[in-house]
């Protein structure tokens, strides 16, 4: 999941806290194996290799798919499970290399979701074309972990994959869970903000660890697929208040989209968000 | 759509971002379909920026037979800026009224006393015990304290505070540091506080060990009175230790040393001066046309320095829920007062949201080595004698209970009412003649009600 994993459970009983946090690493493990890009053996895998050949797809992926098509749409394009073709030109390991615009031209061609031939349950992918659910698989874990264990259990639990978490409800006493927001120096290990959750989910994007400088200027790793360049005027990091994580990441992942106009993007939709710039 | 989405790219991309069409309804209803969950209402209930979190109350506490009330007003504020940095807040102000045994005796006549400023007179009935002159007056207070992580496993507070009434003021500072070892099972702590109190009191500083004399008018000072204002410092050091035993146990224990030096003596407590056989009151006949005494009564005195070790432990077990709470403390000091005090509160959640506290405390001290219930018309006089009960053989039993509920929006609010009962002894070596069989000694029940509220801001 590419960061800590926890689950905060108030259950006194120490075997009922172990099949909760057993259930949660098996959900875990069952949402990284299936959608992970790293992976050769899996649904993802065998769409990206099939070269121009149409996919039959499990209804799980389909219901990813039809939701990545349908944010593609609403973004106006800026969402796009394609762009990851363009991470042959960029690493975002903080280092200053900045790739060549031909290198960028020649990617181009193969991202663009509307070049995808998706009806349900069979896609096909032009060749050199590839997809991966990175922006949105760790949210949909959370979200998934979080449902198997509230029908396991009433106790008060937070779901917690790297950032994006949730909870089932309020700790006991009608107390909320305390969030820390990392804040976006990391040598300054401190929370910059806490939020009082006691319902529904969190989700938060940033540029902490992935980013790329050139001439000073910190480049976030957030690529804008039409151009292939990172989104200038992105937040440092963006975090959202929603009902569910896939929901919350969602709109970070489309604040952060759009650039200088993040805060103004999350005000007209009326969230509660936490921004952070440089200054 | 390839085509169109590619003349959008040419036309450039920061256009088509700027669209103002709300998605938030539509990516709700998306995500909802793909985790196959029903919209939730609102589910979020989320705050941004460090809030203050505030435990406010209100408090009465009533001692018997009229004497000392005090209303309350208190609130302690902390302020968490995030990564364990915080700042307290304590804020209280009292409004003291009634009055307080001034230390003479319960005589079988009337007896006259010459009030604190020295210019007016007062008298208790007969076989009843003194009380000082009534007071009235109010107490305001503010602390300030910063607690933050040093390094690691380090922790380090600081905190300032500041108190006054019409007669009395302190100033104090104090340091912490703690440290964590064995995985955070053990923490080691190590506190240093130094205060400096001023007493001026009404009609300045009786001299020690001397006569109370007749009330004066404005033109000419009272009797027997020294400097306007005196002050006294305190230092305290104290160590502690914390230990995890196990999931559900934390043993903690203190050790405490505090040095005070200065004015110590409490300039409204007097002894009333007895015949060494009798024991009965040593009478006096204020001057001609003045008012006045009509007992000899002496202003205390006591030594300017005290030094006090203390030992605290206590033990906290959570039995699943239920949470035990057993403290127990000694205290020894050099002025012979020393003290046991067994003290044990239990919570029982009921409920979803609602608790009830039962507390007992058990207080017991030896007399200070200075005490006497009266003073022997002998001399010469000793250099230290008080009759305060404060410092006699006594003890002080504590019921209590209180009852906490916490609101949906996570706040709380409780109540607690407490009975308070003070029995002071005097042993026979220290009564005089008729004392003896015949000792009224000023003990008092007190009633303590308190509301809370705890919230957030």
């Amino acid at each position: 999941m590419g960061g800590p994993c926890e689950v905060l459970a108030e259950v006194a009983d120490e075997t009922e806290a172990r099949k909760i946090t057993d259930a949660v690493a098996a959900c875990a493990w069952r949402v990284e194996n299936k959608f992970s890009r790293y992976r050769a053996d899996n649904i993802v895998a065998r769409i990206n290799a099939a070269a121009g050949s149409s996919v039959e797809v499990d209804s799980e992926t389909a219901d990813l798919l039809d939701f990545a098509a349908l944010v593609h749409r609403l973004s106006d394009g800026l969402f796009d499970i394609t762009s990851g073709v363009l991470r042959k030109a960029w690493t975002f390991d903080g280092g200053r290399r900045l790739p060549a615009q031909s290198e960028i031209d020649a990617l181009l061609p193969f991202v663009g979701w509307s070049k995808v031939h998706w009806l349900r349950p069979m896609i096909t992918l032009p060749p050199g074309m590839q997809i991966d659910f990175g922006g949105i698989g760790k949210e949909y874990a959370v979200d998934q972990a979080i449902q198997l264990v509230a029908q396991m259990s009433s106790a008060a639990l937070l779901v917690n994959f790297g950032g994006d978490l949730a909870v089932t409800r309020s700790r006991d006493g009608n107390r909320a869970w305390r969030v820390g927001i990392e804040g976006i120096d990391a040598a300054v290990q401190r929370a910059a903000m806490l939020v009082d959750l006691t319902a529904g989910a969190l989700s938060t994007s940033g540029d902490t660890y992935r980013y790329v400088e050139s001439e000073g200027r910190r480049l976030s790793h957030i690529l804008d697929p039409r151009t292939g360049w990172p989104v200038s005027g992105a937040p440092r990091s963006v975090t959202v208040a929603a009902p569910t994580c896939t929901n919350a990441g969602m709109l970070t992942t489309l604040a952060m989209l759009r650039g200088p106009k993040a805060e103004a993007f999350l005000e007209s939709e009326g969230v509660r968000h936490w921004v952070q710039r440089s200054t | 759509m390839a085509g169109a989405a590619s003349a959008a790219a040419a036309a450039g991309v920061t256009d088509m971002a700027d669209k103002d069409v709300k998605i938030g309804a539509a990516l709700a209803a998306a995500t909802c379909s793909l985790l196959g969950t029903a919209a939730p209402g609102v589910s979020v209930a989320a705050d941004a920026e460090p809030q203050w979190d505030i435990e406010s109350a209100f408090l009465y506490y009533g001692e018997s037979d009229d004497r000392v009330k005090d209303l309350s007003l208190s609130a302690h504020a902390t302020r968490d800026f995030g990564d364990e940095r915080t700042l307290g807040l304590d804020l209280s102000v009292d409004s003291l009224t009634g009055a307080s045994p001034s230390g003479a005796i319960a005589t079988d006549g009337v007896q006259t006393f010459t009030s604190p400023s020295g210019r007016k007179t007062y008298s208790t009935p007969a076989g009843e015990i003194p009380l000082d002159e009534s007071f009235l007056d109010t107490r305001f207070a503010l602390n300030g304290s910063w607690s933050q992580p040093l390094a690691r496993l380090y922790r380090v507070s600081a905190g300032l505070g500041f108190s006054s009434e019409y007669d009395y003021q302190h100033i104090g500072a104090n340091f912490g540091l703690t440290r964590d070892f064995n995985q955070r099972n053990t923490t080691l702590s190590a506190a240093l506080a130094y205060g400096q109190d001023t007493v001026k009191p009404v009609g300045g500083l009786p001299l020690p060990l001397t006569q109370m004399g007749d009330a004066v008018d404005d033109a000419m000072s009272p009797a027997n009175r020294g400097d306007s204002n005196d002050t006294k410092d305190v230092l305290d050091v104290l160590l502690g230790v914390t230990q995890v035993l196990g999931r559900h146990t934390v043993l903690r224990v203190n050790l405490s040393y505090s040095d005070s030096s200065g004015y110590l003596t409490d300039p409204y407590k007097l002894l009333s001066v007895v015949d060494p056989v009798t024991g009965d009151l040593i009478g006096r006949t204020p001057a001609t046309g003045a008012s006045g005494p009509t007992g000899v009564y002496l202003y205390e005195s006591r030594p300017d320095s005290r030094r006090k070790e203390g030992l605290y432990a206590e033990m906290r077990h959570d039995f699943s829920g239920k949470v035990l709470q057993v403290g127990y403390r000694y205290s020894t000091d050099d002025w012979e007062v020393d003290s046991h005090t067994l003290e044990s509160r239990l919570r029982l959640p009921f409920g979803s949201s609602s608790y009830l506290e039962p507390h007992v405390r058990y207080y017991q001290q030896t007399a200070a080595s200075f005490y006497r219930y009266s003073l022997a018309n002998v001399t010469p006089l000793p250099d230290f004698a008080s009759a305060d009960a404060r410092l006699s053989e006594m003890d002080a039993l504590t019921f209590g209970l209180k009852y906490g509920h916490v609101t949906a929006g996570g706040n709380e609010w409780n109540a607690r009412l407490e009975f308070y009962r003070q029995t002071a002894k005097a042993p026979n070596d220290v009564l005089i003649g008729n004392q003896i069989g015949n000792t009224q000694m000023p003990d008092f029940d007190a009633v303590i009600l308190q509301f809370g509220y705890h919230f957030k801001l």
